[in-house]
């Protein structure tokens, strides 16, 4: 049977020999792992070796899309890269959108890539429909990811993907990033350095044998349907004219419209919540910079840098090293710590380290992404830091999971104080801290319980959990409270499922996804017969495999591990209905009923036998 | 002559390719972006945007974008 949505193909490059091969896609296991993030997830698990270090060549990179992306379906974007990561030595996802990158790759007519080994000098690797190469990359080691993003669009003509890594990436940060098409980041934990390792700046697609869908009277009629209701939408204008700042508004509309040049969307989304600005005026006038998301220019003034315009060139700069800016500044804060209270020497901190002061932030991330000085250390992030000055330097951190600085919460870079699911997601998602997997429904506003029922059937939440999730006390129906732990199950479901598919997890776009629907448009693309409940079943999984890879490299269960200190003072989490303060036990509790939602054992998070069977992964 | 006159405004243009993904499986049944009958000729900062000599001025490349970069008007209407 000819499978639509599917380029087809896995390109396996083996960076140590040299040796590039294809294979054509087991479609048995795109069945049973949908495709994208579920697919990679499950090509990482059977090419990585276990126990390998993230930065040794025996780990490995894979990329995927899912089967919708190229397809045109609103906001189908996704790309995600799977990888042992450096800061916390788990096995985690990396996803993003992008303006070519996933069309052009399953335009080349592969679906994954699948890179081990590490090449004996810098290469990229080029793949030009199905022809694949790796090519020296000596003059573009050393070089920014905008600089490098740039080159290679300029030797192939556009439309042309790029993957590129920054100087951090090059220099084994463990908190740089990869860059999708200069724009987008696959980030958080150090995709960037696993690049680095391999000698691999870049990866550059351009394909021409474009995608087709296996029923196409039923595509036609779900995208009618899909485009009708985005239309109609009564905030799609504002979220247009906004971006992401609509949904966090950290700096007045007007700054915003000052400055403001173009919104850029990955490909086939009708939001475009990605950012061209252009500083007006200033020392940086005239310059023109691209951002996932106009938020991210403005964070540093959080973090006490007062004028926007030094905020935004800070953010492009540690951009083009292929910096994480949020680890970024949780690392250069705890240096700050340590040299107030002498564990760091006053002399080794030159200049100053001063985050309200832009001319000693832009040297600091010079210093990290080159790993000069004082900046060799913090490189290696929480890590490297806490190895150099000892386990008892800890107590000056911010907070901190599976070596990651959780960026949502008290005293974090996004101070949203009460504990939903995408908190929770933070301490349970393998991967260490990411706001991406767990947002839906509770996102960062609080909403009253009754508008979650919608929610709950759009991400096909079964009926029955929904008792589990939403409990009232036999005395006073009235007053309900919500499970978040159970209930983040189902966020990882859902996330799960948009990601497999190849759809855009962000809330403007996920709101108008049922579960339903990605069952029934991943049936009329692929040809694969997908009722709900079969889109289930592949999902847990998807992330039950995702548990499992994980547990193999010996992932210590949350329940054991320190939650952050910072969570539970006067000033911390509250709970989310009630808004009482939070207790590390109230989080333990949500942890065990999270496992027990999934069907794993309550204490050690592991998968039963019967489970195993059930999903097929024994 | 085609159906529909198309406007054109370049600026508001996010480079979503919906226009050129519409097309090609409007043409070919194949979602292709180097197929499409529009182009946009992209930098990353700006772009142009062109139809071939083959487009028909349908009108789908429009109806599929949702940012007002393509506007279609009937040519009765424009007599």
């Amino acid at each position: 049977m000819n499978y639509g949505g599917f380029a087809g193909k896995v390109l396996l490059v083996d960076l140590t020999s040299k040796e590039i091969t294809q294979e054509p896609l087991d479609m048995q296991l795109a069945v049973k792992f949908i495709g994208g993030l579920g697919l990679t997830l499950k090509l990482a698990y059977d090419n990585i070796t276990p126990g390998a270090g993230a930065l040794e060549p025996e780990n490995i990179i894979a990329i995927g899309a899912g089967p919708l992306v190229g397809t045109g379906f609103p906001s189908t974007s996704r790309v995600f890269a799977v990888s042992k990561l450096p800061s916390s030595d788990t096995i985690g996802w990396c996803g993003a959108g992008g303006a070519d990158f996933g069309c052009q790759l399953k335009n080349t007519g592969f679906d994954h890539i699948i890179i081990k080994g590490r090449a004996d000098k810098p290469v990229f690797l080029k793949i030009i429909d199905d022809q694949a190469e790796i090519c020296d990359a000596d003059d573009l080691w050393g070089r920014g990811v905008e600089e490098t993003s740039l080159d290679l669009w300029n030797r192939v003509a556009r439309p042309a993907g790029v993957i590129s890594i920054g100087q951090g990436g090059e220099n084994l940060s463990t908190f740089s990033m990869a860059f999708i098409d200069r724009i987008s980041t696959l980030g958080r934990g150090g995709l960037g350095a696993v690049f680095g390792s391999k000698n691999l700046k870049a990866i550059l697609v351009k394909g021409s044998q474009g995608i087709q869908v296996a029923d196409r009277k039923e595509y036609k009629r779900l995208h009618k349907e899909l485009t009708r209701e985005i239309r109609d939408y009564p905030y799609l204008k504002e979220w247009q004219d906004q971006g992401m700042l609509k949904s966090f508004p950290i700096v007045p509309m007007e700054t915003y419209d000052k400055i403001k040049k173009r919104h850029v969307a990955c490909v086939s989304c009708p939001f475009g919540c990605k950012d061209i600005v252009e500083i007006k005026d200033g020392e940086y006038k005239g310059q023109v910079i691209c951002s996932s998301s106009a938020i991210n220019l403005f964070t540093p003034q959080i973090y006490g840098i007062k004028d926007y315009r030094e905020s935004i060139k800070l953010v492009s700069i540690l951009d083009s090293f292929g910096l994480d800016f949020f680890e970024f500044f949780a690392v250069i804060t705890f240096a700050m710590k340590l040299v107030e209270k002498g564990v760091i020497r006053k002399e080794l901190a030159d200049p100053e380290i001063k985050l309200d002061s832009f001319e000693s932030m832009k040297i600091w991330a010079t210093k990290t992404a080159l790993r000069q000085g004082l900046g060799d250390v913090l490189a290696g992030g929480f890590k490297g830091m806490i190895q150099e000055f000892g386990e008892e330097s800890t107590q000056y951190a911010p907070a901190m999971i599976k070596g990651i600085h959780p960026y949502a919460g008290p005293g974090s870079a996004l101070p949203w104080s009460l504990f939903g699911t995408m908190e929770l997601g933070q301490v349970l998602d393998p991967r260490g801290p990411h706001v991406g997997s767990g947002g839906s429904p509770t996102y960062f506003a609080k909403r009253p319980l009754d508008v979650f029922y919608k929610h709950f059937q759009r991400m096909g939440i079964p009926g029955e959990a929904v008792e589990r999730i939403l409990t009232a006390e036999e005395s006073d129906e009235s007053e309900k409270s919500l499970k978040v732990g159970t209930l983040l199950k189902y966020s990882h479901s859902w996330f799960s499922t948009l990601g497999s598919i190849g759809i855009c997890a962000r809330a403007q776009v996920n709101r108008f996804y049922s579960a339903e629907l990605c069952a029934d448009i991943y049936q009329a693309v692929t040809g694969i017969e997908t009722s709900l409940d079969q889109l289930r079943e592949r999902v847990d999984r998807v992330w039950t495999l995702y548990r499992l890879m994980n547990l193999r490299e010996n992932l210590p269960r949350e329940t054991d591990q320190p939650l952050p200190e910072r969570w539970f003072k006067a000033d911390g989490f509250k709970e989310y209905v009630s808004e009482k303060p939070l207790s590390p036990e109230d989080v333990r509790q949500m942890i065990e009923d999270y496992y027990a939602e999934w069907g794993w054992d309550r204490i050690t998070g592991e998968p039963s036998p019967a489970i195993l069977e059930k999903l097929g992964l024994v | 002559m085609g159906k529909y006159k198309i406007d054109v405004t370049e600026e508001n243009c996010t480079f979503c390719l919906r226009c050129q993904l519409g097309c090609s499986d409007a043409y070919f049944k194949s979602f292709n972006q180097n197929n499409a009958r529009i182009r946009v000729k992209t930098t990353g900062l700006d772009c142009t945007i062109s139809f071939t000599d083959e487009c028909r001025k349908c009108g789908i490349c429009a109806e599929n974008c949702f940012f007002g970069v393509l506007q279609k008007t009937s040519m009765e209407e424009t007599v």
